[in-house]
Formats: C-alpha cells, sequence, structure tokens
C-alpha cells in the first residue's frame, strides 16, 4: 500500500507590486486557515509536521506556502530579475503576504512567520491586523541588524555550505540529528537568495519606536522564541514583546531558531498554547 | 596536577581529537579539500591545528606565538569548558553562539573559515565528546 500523504501541493499566480508570481503551497486540514511562513532562504517543507499533524489539521486548514524565489515558487516571471540584486522590502513582503490570502480567499486567518517571516508578522500586525484572526511571530525582535554580510553568497566559498552551517548553531544541540540536517538541507537549497532575503530582515526591517502603533486590540499578537536562539535569544524578543500593549510572550525551551523544524514534539504544546491564549481573548 | 602532568594529559587529549577526526563521518564524506590551520586560543593553552584533506596533519597544544595560521578563535579556559560540555547552556552551544551572544572572539582571515565551515562546524561539535584540555 502506496503511502500516500495527507497534503496536497498547488500553484497560484498572484501580481505583486507589478510582479507577477507563480506561488505554490501545500495545505491539509479543515477549519479556520492557519498560514504558515517558512525562515529565509527555506521552503514550506520547515513546516512538514505540522501539516500531517491530525490534533491541528482536524481543526484548522493549515497552509505553508513557498516564498517567491524559495522552494518551488519561482522568481517573477514578468521581470528579468537575473539583472537584479534581489533585496526584499518591508513593503513587498507585506504585499506578498496579503496578496497570497487574497488569491485564495482567505477569511481572517491566523498568519504565523519565524525569523524574518516572524519580523513580518510584526509589520502585518502593525499595517493591516483587520486582514488578520491572529497573528504569531516566531523569533522576532523589533530591530536585527549585522546579518547581510557578502559571505552568504561570496565567489570564494561554497554558499550553500555557509548558508546552512552557519545556521547550525540557531538550533538547540539536543533537537534530534535528522530533524537538524534537514533545516540545513533546506538552507542548502536556498543559499541564492539567502542574502536578498536577509536585506529586509537585517536592514529595511526596523520598527524601532513604532511597536505602540501595532493596535492588539484589533489583532492579538502572540511572540514566542526559542531559548537556544542566539540569533533573537528570549531577552530580545521579550523585550520587543513588552513594547506592544496586549502581547503574549512565550519563551520555547530547548528550542532554537527553527523550532516548527528542528523539534516539532516539542514546538507542539507550544502552538498548542499560543492558539490557546488567541481563543480564551476571543471568549 | 604538577605542570608535567598537565602536559600529558594535553597530548593525551590531542591524541584524542585527531582520532576523533579522523574518524568522524560527517567530517569525513566531504574530508577531500578540508585543508586549513587555525589557532584554538584556550587561555592556558594555544592550540594549533593543520588540517590536510580532512587528516590532522599536524596539532601543537603549544603552539608558539608566531606560528602561522589562517583563522584562530580565543576564549577564557571557562567559555571553552561551557562549549565542551554534553548538554552545553543556551549560547555555549557552538562558536557562532558563543561568539555573537558570550566571549569567544573569531579573528584571521575569515574567507578561509567560511571556505572550510562545513566541516570546522562538524568538528568543533566534537569538543563536546572528548572534552578540552583546560
Amino acid at each position: 500500500m502506496a503511502k500516500i500523504a495527507p497534503a496536497i501541493g498547488r500553484y497560484v499566480t498572484i501580481e505583486v507590486d507589478d510582479l507577477e508570481y507563480r506561488v505554490f503551497w501545500l495545505e491539509n486540514g479543515e477549519g479556520p486557515p492557519l498560514v504558515c511562513h517558512h525562515t529565509a532562504a527555506t521552503h514550506n517543507h520547515q513546516w512538514r509536521h505540522l501539516l500531517e499533524d491530525e490534533d491541528f489539521t482536524s481543526r484548522h486548514h493549515i497552509i505553508a506556502y513557498d516564498m517567491a524565489r524559495h522552494g518551488k515558487s519561482d522568481p517573477p516571471q514578468n521581470a528579468e530579475w537575473w539583472k537584479e540584486d534581489y533585496r526584499l522590502t518591508a513593503d513587498h513582503f507585506v504585499n506578498f503576504v496579503i496578496a497570497f490570502c487574497d488569491a485564495l480567499e482567505l477569511d481572517q486567518p491566523t498568519f504565523i512567520g519565524s525569523s524574518f517571516s516572524g519580523c513580518v508578522a510584526l509589520h502585518l500586525a502593525r499595517r493591516c491586523p483587520e486582514r488578520f484572526g491572529a497573528i504569531f511571530a516566531l523569533q522576532a525582535a523589533e530591530y536585527a541588524s549585522g546579518w547581510w554580510p557578502d559571505w552568504w553568497r561570496h565567489p570564494h566559498t561554497n554558499a550553500a555550505q555557509v548558508c546552512s552551517s552557519g545556521v547550525w548553531d540557531m538550533m538547540a544541540p539536543m533537537s534530534p540529528d535528522n530533524e537538524r540536517w534537514l533545516t540545513m538541507w533546506y538552507h542548502m537549497q536556498g543559499a541564492e537568495v539567502l542574502k536578498g532575503g536577509l536585506h529586509f530582515y537585517s536592514m529595511d526591517h526596523d520598527l524601532r519606536g513604532r511597536l505602540n502603533e501595532i493596535d492588539t486590540g484589533k489583532c492579538p499578537l502572540v511572540m514566542m522564541t526559542g531559548s537556544y536562539d542566539f540569533l533573537t535569544p528570549p531577552a530580545v524578543t521579550k523585550a520587543t514583546a513588552d513594547q506592544v500593549a496586549g502581547c503574549d510572550y512565550v519563551e520555547m525551551e530547548q528550542l532554537g531558531h527553527f523550532p516548527m523544524s528542528e523539534n516539532y514534539p516539542l514546538f507542539k504544546p507550544y502552538l498548542n498554547k499560543a492558539l490557546e491564549l488567541i481563543a480564551n481573548k476571543r471568549a | 596536577m604538577t605542570e608535567a602532568e598537565t602536559a600529558v594529559k594535553a597530548e593525551a587529549w590531542a591524541e584524542k581529537f585527531r582520532q576523533a577526526t579522523e574518524s568522524d563521518p560527517v567530517i569525513q564524506c566531504y574530508a577531500k579539500y578540508y585543508t586549513c590551520d587555525f589557532l584554538l586560543d584556550m587561555e592556558d593553552f594555544r592550540v594549533g591545528v593543520q588540517i590536510r584533506d580532512g587528516q590532522m596533519h599536524k596539532i601543537e597544544i603549544n603552539s608558539a606565538p608566531l606560528e602561522p595560521h589562517h583563522f584562530s578563535l580565543h576564549a577564557p579556559a571557562e567559555t571553552w569548558r561551557k562549549m565542551s560540555e554534553k548538554h552545553p547552556k543556551p549560547f555555549f552551544h557552538g562558536f557562532w553562539a558563543a561568539s555573537v551572544r558570550e566571549d569567544l572572539r573569531i579573528e584571521g582571515d575569515i574567507t578561509v573559515l567560511m571556505q572550510n565551515l562545513r566541516n570546522f562546524t562538524a568538528q568543533f561539535e566534537l569538543f563536546r565528546q572528548i572534552g578540552v584540555p583546560v
């Protein structure tokens, strides 16, 4: 008997700031939509366990897409992208997420993003809270400078190995080897796009002094970070959360920068906790 | 422990480091071209390492001050001890983490470090198995 997984993949073409993208997504489950975004340079396989976890798919429509230029979502179809130095901006990132949710006609989805997509989650909460039922920002901070060096695509190095080995320490050492290596593997596949994505993360993303513009009365916000994440350690994420009135903060013990991918069994109760926090607020 | 006993213990550690490196499957499956010279400054010892195609060409416990190397890692002995624990505390769990959040410094030709990053990262993990000499 063939072991066919329940998650199904499809493509949708969307337009973002005059750029046409063919976007790939995986989905499974029924219920209120939970839109999942991967970290920079990777793809939706980071959410592979959640996509097939019946505890969640029995009550949520899980949707995990590949950001443009990542995984199976190509660079723009209507532009000579190979002649440009890709530099993701907050504006384009926000517009991409909204365009994708509109294309799938998602009503008040819960958005969950991690690392650079955790940071864009803060922008979504600030700019368009009315579009989302709730927002979960994982491994995020108000500002994350210093991670836009040339090493991610230096011609004298093996970029795939630099990008993947560079994230090794971001994971908790007790996370299972096979899951950590898979998480590294995804980074090896996306090395070419890492620097462009981190332009948003370390250069264009800066919410210092603007966090008070996030209205959690319009859209609840939960921030979570792993105790072993040296990139956005608990103190940094908590300092961000503390500046947003009504924002919940959760530290995830024995997890690093890629909690959903590096050790899903440990991450699962924290995701449940975040969903409970939101449910209690709605009640 | 006398100075002589300390030296013997350190030499024994160097041999363990050589054996662990040359038998580690993660390093050895990509051993070809893993070639570089680096210094591990552990406060009490300055460990000089020369790697050639994944093999320990030379390891010196007390590397001379002017001995050339491509890159170097510097940290107090206590930091090295914490990084070599089997289950290290957060931010002592790797040289990237310790250099960003703790007191480990990376110096020298970073290009060479980046060119050998996959295997150097794997080799650094071996300290959790064999410990450090400080």
